[in-house]
């Protein structure tokens, strides 16, 4: 097993290599060249030029290639136009905030999806198969941002339960117990937002990976050892019925990045998706495409992972 | 044959009826139907993809003839003549309303709709034919076009599509539908790239591939006159869903402020424009929003209702 | 009940479709003595699988139904016990084997896991206990190094260990009966002999009663004590395997049997079949289910025979009216049989001459 996972990563370094040249190309394809896109405008002339010599753009550009991979490697993604920090800073800082909401829609969605998905196949065309299923499939057919401001206008606006953004109420000082309550009531919303569209779409993949697992012929014999139900659907069903679940899980974790972006968007929470956003608007660029560059790696690094969580929970793949 | 003359007809009691055979004779085979028909039944049986077909033709409809037919065909007529003019409420004459400058609501989101519609379908349209062309030629030939296609096409699935897209139009698009097609399109590819390729895989090992080849079918003929119809369902599928996918994307797009920019209207930069306004007025938001929402759902029904007719081995469930 | 371990009467199990109810198993009498070993015979859909599960009530409920009869198995109604007491007699009173070893062994759990499910839902065995049994049966089922083997999963043994596995599980609570559900369809022919052989000789060496059910004649010669007979959902004969395959009774026996091919045939003549096709279980015919094949079938046959004694033997019971050995019944079949035969030939002419090659082109039989 172990040289199964050391066979993935040496197959997912060339694709990372292939996809820095992809960036660095993309880097001198921007509209303005590899100048408007590294250089603050405001620089002066003399500025411009000690850039010039540091980022060797009068070199070839094989040379600046490697010179551009040498000072990704060590994250140095050059500095922010807007704040002059180095771009590892500014993004470093949105960091948390993203892991937050995302690591805890992603708990909350894997368990629901888990369970309604377990439910709708055992109660298969039930009222209760049939009522879950068709929420789940508006749910993907609703593109996220249209969930988000939904839930804004219904929640936030109209009943006044809930805020419809920032991670906190500004303008207060409050208590630690009220300000963790009230950071609560602001993460409420975002998260459940995201966390049922993957609901949707993961609750459907697992009712149809049970169904299936639940025809098996080796559930029959499990049945006729004079397995209990519960044993039968826990121990037996579930464990194969997820393996394929998880795979999905990890890949759709991978693309973070995007939903981050549209989800922050909505309702202005302070992450990595919103700094794209805003650098965006801004042109930004060292910014961007060092962002480019981790989400990226991220998803690369998280496909990566699924084939391994693959291997290590179905065994025909561990030892073959 | 004379009973009289067999010996042992005479051990039978004169009155012993012979019971005669009980055929059982299979029923007649069921008029044979064609292929397509056959498909064209199942997806029919499909009641809810019946419902996703009837409301994608209503949409087209509706947006494609509805201006000149219900006369709602200025999106651009501001009138700012009166309060009550602007962010007015459904009447009438203006079935959804107006928003701020007192366009017609109901003729932007015609308006709109002919703009994300088409481009849904165009950038479709243009992304299955790269898709299958590349997928053809990796999955038929093998060995180093196919690794180095797939490989390209590995760069392209490993950059979230959203940053890559956001990055992208904001540097090289200019609002217009045809730049933002070309945009979706050129990333739009790779799964149905993915796809045929597999297919191909598969196909290529087939006896009639084989076949073909004995009577000197060349290449190109035999990729796409022999193993290509047999490839289509799966791509019909991905089609559709692809077209729902590229609606969300452009919506997604023109909602930050990135896709289509006016003059040129689509739902999703009517729901840009509405979102100011989200307060006052949501249902400027709200009612772009539903019509994305549908066309997506359609177009979902229509899809899935198209897999479960094409696919062999469905069973009932 | 006396001395029967099991004893099933009239024994119906039907599955709802659209188009009405399937009579898989319309009315099925037998027993089981313990320890003794029966094969139930018979061509596909005959309704022996189906038996088979309806003892151990795993037919899925919709679109199953038991809809008549009883099986008693030690003092109880198998099909009447609540849900908890038949759990408790799966696996522990009531071994289990089937088909495709294949697909019937969960791919993600150990083999020994697997084993020792069983141990320690019924005998409360602890989980070092528990596998050190699944050990010694693993070995009594002839799986070399059974030590090292017990932590393998399913797909890295062959067919055949898949199936020695499977036996292990079944029987490891020492179950009162076995039972077989066509265990050696799917193995190769080599592999066949020594799996039936092993089921053989454990079911001797624990005193484990055995239901072997196979459509393979071959196979039921080589194990069992008593073959029962079915088709078309309902036993039509049984006996003790030497006094089936000496003197069988009933049309569709003595069909089954001359359809097996022998080595003292001609090598040229032609295999020998029964013509026709079992009947729809849809809507099955009201009198014998063989009536429409049979050459010896009278107007009384349109009512279903009793499963009655032969000639007042006990052990040797046929659902047949007519008494096949008796010359003037076989005068009658063979007479039918010349006719059918004549009226092929005719069919066969008529239909030549319509295509319009003539009647020179008709081979003679």
């Amino acid at each position: 097993m172990g040289r199964y996972i050391i066979r993935r990563f040496l197959q997912a370094i060339p694709l990372l290599l292939l996809i820095s040249i992809a960036m660095f190309l993309l880097l001198h394809a921007l509209p303005g060249g590899p100048e408007a896109v590294l250089f603050n405008p405001h620089l002066s002339a003399a500025g411009r030029a000690a850039l010039r010599a540091r980022f060797g753009l009068d070199d070839s550009v094989p040379i600046q290639y490697i010179k551009w991979l040498g000072r990704s490697l060590t994250g140095d993604f050059g500095f922010s136009f807007a704040t002059n920090e180095p771009v590892m800073t500014v993004i470093g800082r949105r960091f948390p905030a993203t892991l937050e909401l995302f690591s805890v829609a992603l708990v909350v969605a894997l368990v629901l999806a888990i369970v309604i998905g377990v439910v709708s196949a055992l109660r298969q065309s039930s009222a209760t198969d049939y009522v879950l299923m068709t929420l789940s499939y508006f749910g993907i057919s609703m593109p996220i941002f249209l969930f988000g401001l939904f839930a804004q206008d219904i929640f936030g606006v109209q009943l006044h339960w809930l805020p419809v953004s920032g991670t906190q109420t500004l303008g207060y000082q409050l208590a630690p117990i009220d300000a963790f309550v009230d950071h609560l009531e602001h993460l409420i919303m975002p998260m459940s937002v995201l966390a049922i569209s993957y609901i949707a779409g993961w609750s459907r993949y697992m009712r149809s990976s049970m169904i299936e697992v639940v025809h098996q012929d080796y559930m029959r014999t499990a049945r006729a050892k004079g397995v209990s139900s519960t044993s039968l659907i826990f121990r037996h069903a579930l464990r194969n019925a997820v393996i394929p679940l998880i795979t999905v899980v990890a890949i759709d974790f991978g693309a973070v990045a995007g939903g981050a972006a549209i989800t922050e968007g909505v309702f202005a929470w302070p992450g990595m998706g919103s700094l794209f956003i805003d650098e965006l608007t801004r042109r930004d660029y060292p910014v961007l495409l060092g962002m480019l560059i981790i989400s990226a790696v991220f998803v690369i690094f998280f496909n990566l992972l699924a084939d391994i969580l693959y291997a290590v929970m179905d065994p025909r793949i561990r030892y073959s | 044959m004379d009973i009289s003359e067999d010996i042992n007809a005479r051990q039978v009691t004169p009155n012993e009826e012979i019971e005669p055979f009980l055929e059982l004779t299979p029923e007649l085979a069921q008029k044979r139907r064609s292929q397509t028909r056959i498909i064209f039944d199942r997806f029919v049986r499909n009641k809810a993809a019946i419902v996703g077909a009837i409301g994608l033709i209503f949409l087209f409809t509706m947006c494609f003839l509805g201006p000149t037919l219900t006369g709602h065909n200025d999106p651009n007529q501001q009138n700012v003549s009166s309060v009550s003019a602007t962010l007015a409420s459904a009447s009438w004459q203006h079935p959804f309303g107006t928003d701020n400058v007192g366009r017609d609501v109901l003729a932007r989101v015609m308006a709109g709709g002919q703009v994300s519609l088409l481009v849904g379908l165009t950038s479709m349209l243009m992304a299955i034919i790269l898709g299958v062309g590349i997928g053809a030629f990796a999955g038929y030939y093998g060995g180093i076009i196919d690794n180095v296609l797939m490989r390209f096409t590995d760069i392209i699935l490993s950059v979230p599509i959203y940053l890559l897209l956001f990055v992208l139009s904001a540097s090289f698009t200019d609002g217009t539908p045809k730049s933002i097609i070309i945009l979706i399109a050129v990333f739009g590819w790779t799964y149905a790239a993915r796809l045929v390729r597999s297919e191909f895989l598969t196909l290529k090992e087939r006896e009639f591939v084989l076949a073909a080849r004995t009577i000197g079918v060349k290449n190109f003929r035999m990729m796409f006159r022999h193993i290509l119809p047999n490839a289509l369902g799966p791509i019909i599928v991905n089609a559709t869903l692809l077209v729902s996918n590229n609606i969300i994307l452009e919506s997604v797009l023109s909602y930050f402020g990135f896709g289509i920019k006016p003059p040129d209207s689509s739902w999703g930069n009517l729901v840009y424009d509405g979102q100011g306004l989200f307060d006052v007025d949501p249902k400027l938001v709200f009612i772009p929003g539903l019509m994305i929402f549908f066309t997506v759902l359609c177009l979902n029904l229509v899809g899935d209702g198209l897999r479960d007719a094409l696919d062999p081995y469905m069973t009932e469930r | 009940m006396g001395e029967n371990l099991l004893e099933v009467q009239d024994l119906k199990t039907y599955f709802k479709t659209k188009s009405g109810y399937v009579r898989a198993v319309d009315g099925v009498n037998f027993s089981i003595k313990p320890g003794e070993k029966v094969a139930i015979v018979g061509e596909s859909g005959c309704g022996k699988s189906v038996t088979s599960l309806s003892i151990m009530r795993l037919v899925a409920q919709p679109p199953g139904e038991y809809a008549g009869g009883s099986i008693l198995f030690d003092e109880q109604d198998l099909l009447t016990v609540p849900e908890s007491t038949m759990r408790s007699i799966r696996g522990a009173q009531i071994g289990m084997i089937f088909q495709d070893p294949m697909t019937c062994l969960n791919p993600t759990m150990s083999v020994g896991k697997q084993i020792s499910e069983g141990l320690r839902i019924h005998l409360k065995l602890s989980e070092p206990e528990a596998r050190r049994r699944a050990i010694s049966l693993l070995e009594q089922v002839g799986i070399p190094a059974a030590g090292e083997r017990v932590d393998a999963y399913p797909h890295q043994f062959s067919g055949g260990m898949r199936q020695r596995v499977m036996i292990a599980m079944a029987l490891a609570c020492n179950p009162k009966l076995l039972i077989a559900d066509e265990p050696t369809t799917a193995l190769d022919v080599t592999v066949q002999a020594q799996i039936i052989e092993l089921i053989g000789a454990v079911c001797s060496e624990f005193g484990t009663a055995l239901i072997l059910i196979t459509h393979d004649l071959g196979v039921v010669a080589g194990v069992a004590d008593r073959v029962i007979v079915m088709y078309a959902g309902k036993v039509i004969e049984e006996a003790s395997t030497e006094e089936l395959f000496a003197n069988p009774r009933h049309p569709y026996t003595i069909g089954l049997l001359a359809s097996v091919p022998r080595l003292d045939e001609s090598r040229q003549g032609e295999l020998k079949t029964i013509e026709g096709a079992p009947p729809d279980l849809l809507k099955p015919p009201t009198g014998c289910p063989f009536m429409p094949r049979c050459y010896f079938a009278r107007s009384i046959c349109r009512t279903m025979p009793p499963l009655d004694p032969y000639a007042g033997d006990m052990s040797h019971r046929k659902a047949c009216w007519v008494d096949v050995s008796d010359p003037k019944e076989q005068a009658y079949a063979e007479r039918r049989r010349q006719e059918r035969v004549a009226a092929q030939k005719a069919a066969i002419e008529a239909a030549s001459v319509a295509a319009g090659t003539g009647s020179e082109s008709v081979t003679t039989a």
